[in-house]
């Protein structure tokens, strides 16, 4: 795979070093800012709050009755 | 020049096992892909997401001091399930964990609410108020704002800045019930965050001024919650320049 991106990518030694790190940095944006923020959300490992298991990781949270005056 | 003559037979011989090879090849490639890509999404978890609650902090703090030069009222004042969702709540100060630290609690213990910043379950008491004003924050990641909360002794002290006044909560077990300061529950044990803990009975009204953390436990697990319980010792207006001791005083080691 990598050898196969490495012999299409121009300009010769430099020109395909120039290249490697701009893909690289390419699918580093892509990984850090799109599938990370959408996987996590479907990874139970930031739950830290307590709530009615029919309602887990819902944007509403436990409501407890509202307190006193 | 030899080669052109040499190649069509080598290619014919070698086709099948260069076939495998590449395959083999392409599959070690892949995993070792996958098991990179894999130790970056740890890496983005436990430090990439503070940068963006670092971002989010400084705007909730810049709106905060706003409101507060503003007219409005305080927000002790206020009914506890008015506040908008991703607004401040108020300014969180632990001594035990350190000078600087502070964090703006937002409104709202949703996902995206908790990314900003230790979140205030909504419709449990504001700062100040009769009840219980119940914390969610991250242990781990999004700049862990609770992530020394193990090292909370008893009697420590938690300190709140709302527009008007300075309210230190001390950690003790909750007077009146036989709730300790630290609890270790399961994860839909939502009885620890009533206006009275554990106390479900809604004819029982609230007459203490409670405070309530939860978090993740054990660290890096979502598998219980880790509960701290605090009550309101002093209250002190902001107007009288006065700060409350126990941000001047580092606490006992």
């Amino acid at each position: 795979m990598y050898v196969w991106i490495w012999r299409r990518l121009p300009g010769g030694v430099p020109g395909k070093l120039l290249g490697s790190l701009v893909l690289l940095a390419g699918v580093l944006a892509l990984l850090f800012f799109l599938v990370f923020p959408w996987a996590e959300t479907r990874l139970p490992l930031n739950d830290v709050t307590i709530d009615h298991p029919a309602r887990t990781s819902s944007s509403t949270s436990p409501t407890p009755s509202p307190s006193g005056p | 020049m030899t080669s052109t003559v040499a190649a069509p037979s080598r290619a014919a011989s070698a086709t099948r096992g260069d076939g495998w090879r590449t395959a083999a090849r392409g599959l070690g490639q892949l995993l070792i892909t996958a098991g990179v890509v894999i130790l970056l999404f740890v890496a983005y978890e436990l430090w990439f997401t503070g940068y963006y609650t670092e971002q989010q902090q400084h705007q909730l703090t810049n709106q905060i001091q706003q409101q507060w030069q503003g007219s409005g009222p305080d927000i002790s004042s206020l009914a506890p399930d008015k506040v908008p969702l991703g607004s401040g709540v108020a300014v969180l100060y632990i001594p035990r964990f350190g000078r600087h630290y502070h964090f703006v609690v937002v409104e709202g213990t949703g996902f995206n609410d908790l990314q900003k910043g230790p979140g205030h379950y909504p419709g449990t008491a504001l700062p100040g108020q009769v009840g219980n004003f119940a914390v969610a924050g991250h242990r781990t990641t999004y700049l862990h704002p609770f992530n020394k909360i193990a090292t909370l002794r008893d009697h420590d002290v938690i300190v709140l800045e709302t527009k008007t006044r300075w309210l230190t909560y001390t950690i003790e077990n909750v007077p009146g019930t036989n709730i300790p300061w630290r609890e270790i529950v399961a994860p839909t044990d939502v009885a620890v965050a009533y206006p009275v803990p554990d106390q479900p009975d809604a004819a029982k009204a609230p007459t203490r001024k409670l405070l309530t953390f939860t978090s993740c436990h054990p660290e890096y697990s979502a598998r219980e919650r880790y509960v701290i319980h605090a009550v309101l010792t002093e209250s002190l207006p902001k107007s009288a320049g006065t700060f409350p001791t126990a941000l001047l005083t580092p606490p006992p080691k």
